[in-house]
């Protein structure tokens, strides 16, 4: 049992590897960092199977029509993005590097930080860790982040360290589970007026969720920031980071959707809020698939 | 920060660029230098363990296999490299004489040093291509190094 747990640490999501990650930036010079993370795309997107198919079958239905030929060099460029993306975190994390970003709706983010209680909703994609700590910093607000729990118990001590110390202490982590307890938290935080960060991308199990349509398919997506932007009648703002160059990033803030019964029953405001977020999806996502870290099957298998 | 400001790693593009009238701090935001000195630095690797190891290569096929997996070879050297000086940096952490919050300052001068001096002895090599390799990166080096001191006699980062 104890050898299978400690080979466990060596698996694609074991904390090895967020370690090894760690290790790298505090020791690879800044001008071997591209080569570097090239070469270690290359070997995770050989290995990594599982994410390989998923990003490749996510990809089919945002691009499709493609050549076999095309939808690998595509995937690869996702992984090759998600390698640098994850370096950049912590990189912000153990060297305090500085980034360099250009904000596109600035003012629906000085609305946000500004405001009384808000939900950002935001996706899997490019830098939603980093993101967040910038934001903190920036604003001085707390953010609750919620997460989806990683497989690996030390993996997930390890995230919840790197986001407490990049947002200097203003990111508070919690897992997204079937656990009842965190939507009254979640409810009590956007009362209090605080910011809650939600991934709205992607469901999982045990979560409450409903189905939509995304790239003219059918999918799940969760429910429960906009039932919790209902009930606490708060907006919620979409929010995307995601890298353009080296060392660079561009924040794109969306006008806020506004979650609101007005005279039509809940699940009908839900709906609505839900579909006006899946175009946003759409919108943000279509230009930017490579930076779309989709790494589990989002359609249906078809 | 916010687009549009100029940060260079090296000394040399924050020279030229003050000489240029332009306003460069010491950042790393130039993906230039991230990725043209990467594969500058990564190239010599790969020609320092490719001429080191020819010899002892024979057969056609064989080499073309060498230098199939030479990159793979100068990665796995690089790595090597960069635990050994890792270790090297904790000692010198131990004994108080490093202090820097990251060994990248550390590792930088070291891989530096080293392929330097790998380069200065490619200067007498008989073949004019590794001669010319050696001699460009000797020269690069000493034109940092001159950017250095310069910008340290104008108080300059």
């Amino acid at each position: 049992m104890k050898v299978r747990r400690w080979f466990r640490q060596f698996a694609i999501r074991g904390v090895f590897w967020r370690r090894y990650l760690d290790f790298g930036v505090t020791n690879v010079p800044i001008y071997l960092r591209a080569v570097m993370i090239f070469l270690w795309s290359n070997f995770f997107f050989l290995i990594a199977t599982r994410a390989r198919r998923a990003i490749l079958g996510n990809l089919a239905v945002i691009l499709p029509n493609e050549s076999r030929l095309t939808k690998y060099a595509r995937a690869w460029l996702t992984f090759y993005h998600f390698a640098w993306t994850i370096a950049d975190a912590a990189d912000h994390k153990l060297a305090q590097t500085e980034f360099v970003y250009a904000v596109e709706g600035e003012e629906f983010l000085e609305q946000l930080a500004r405001g009384r209680g808000a939900i950002v909703l935001t996706a899997h994609m490019g830098n939603y860790d980093l993101g967040a700590a910038l934001f903190a910093q920036r604003y001085r607000r707390e953010i609750h982040m919620v997460r989806a729990p990683e497989a690996d118990p030390a993996t997930a001590r390890h995230l919840d360290q790197s986001l407490e110390r990049a947002g200097v202490g203003a990111v508070k982590v919690a897992y997204n589970t079937s656990a009842t307890a965190l939507p009254l938290e979640l409810l009590n935080a956007l009362r209090a007026g605080e910011i809650v960060s939600i991934q709205g991308d992607r469901a999982i199990a045990g979560v409450s969720q409903r189905e939509a349509r995304l790239f003219g398919e059918v999918v799940r997506l969760p429910d429960g920031p906009f039932i919790l932007a209902l009930v606490a009648e708060v907006p919620i703002y979409p929010l995307f980071i995601w890298r353009s160059a080296f060392h660079r990033y561009r924040i794109l803030a969306g006008a806020p959707i506004h979650c609101r019964r007005d005279g039509a029953s809940r699940e009908a405001a839900v709906e609505a809020a839900l579909a006006i977020w899946c175009r946003t999806l759409e919108h943000v996502v279509r230009p930017n698939w490579s930076h779309w870290f989709s790494l589990v099957p989002i359609f249906p298998a078809r | 920060m916010r687009n549009g400001e100029r940060g260079y790693f090296f000394a040399l593009p924050r020279l030229l660029a003050r000489v240029f009238g332009c306003k460069a701090r010491c950042a790393e935001f130039s993906g230039a230098e991230a990725h043209g000195v990467g594969m500058l630095v990564f190239t010599m690797v790969c020609v320092l363990l490719g001429r080191a190891l020819w010899t002892f290569v024979r057969p056609g096929w064989l080499q073309l296999l060498f230098v199939i997996v030479l990159p793979l070879g100068a990665w796995i050297t690089l790595l090597i490299l960069y635990s050994v000086n890792s270790l090297f940096a904790r000692l010198l952490r131990r004994l108080g004489l490093y202090s820097a919050p990251t060994n990248n300052p550390l590792q930088h001068v070291v891989i530096i040093a080293v392929l330097t001096l790998c380069a200065a002895r490619l200067i007498g090599d008989a073949s004019v291509w590794l001669r010319s390799l050696g001699i460009f990166w000797c020269a690069l080096v000493g034109l940092e190094l001159f950017a250095l001191l310069v910008l340290k006699i104008r108080h300059e980062e």
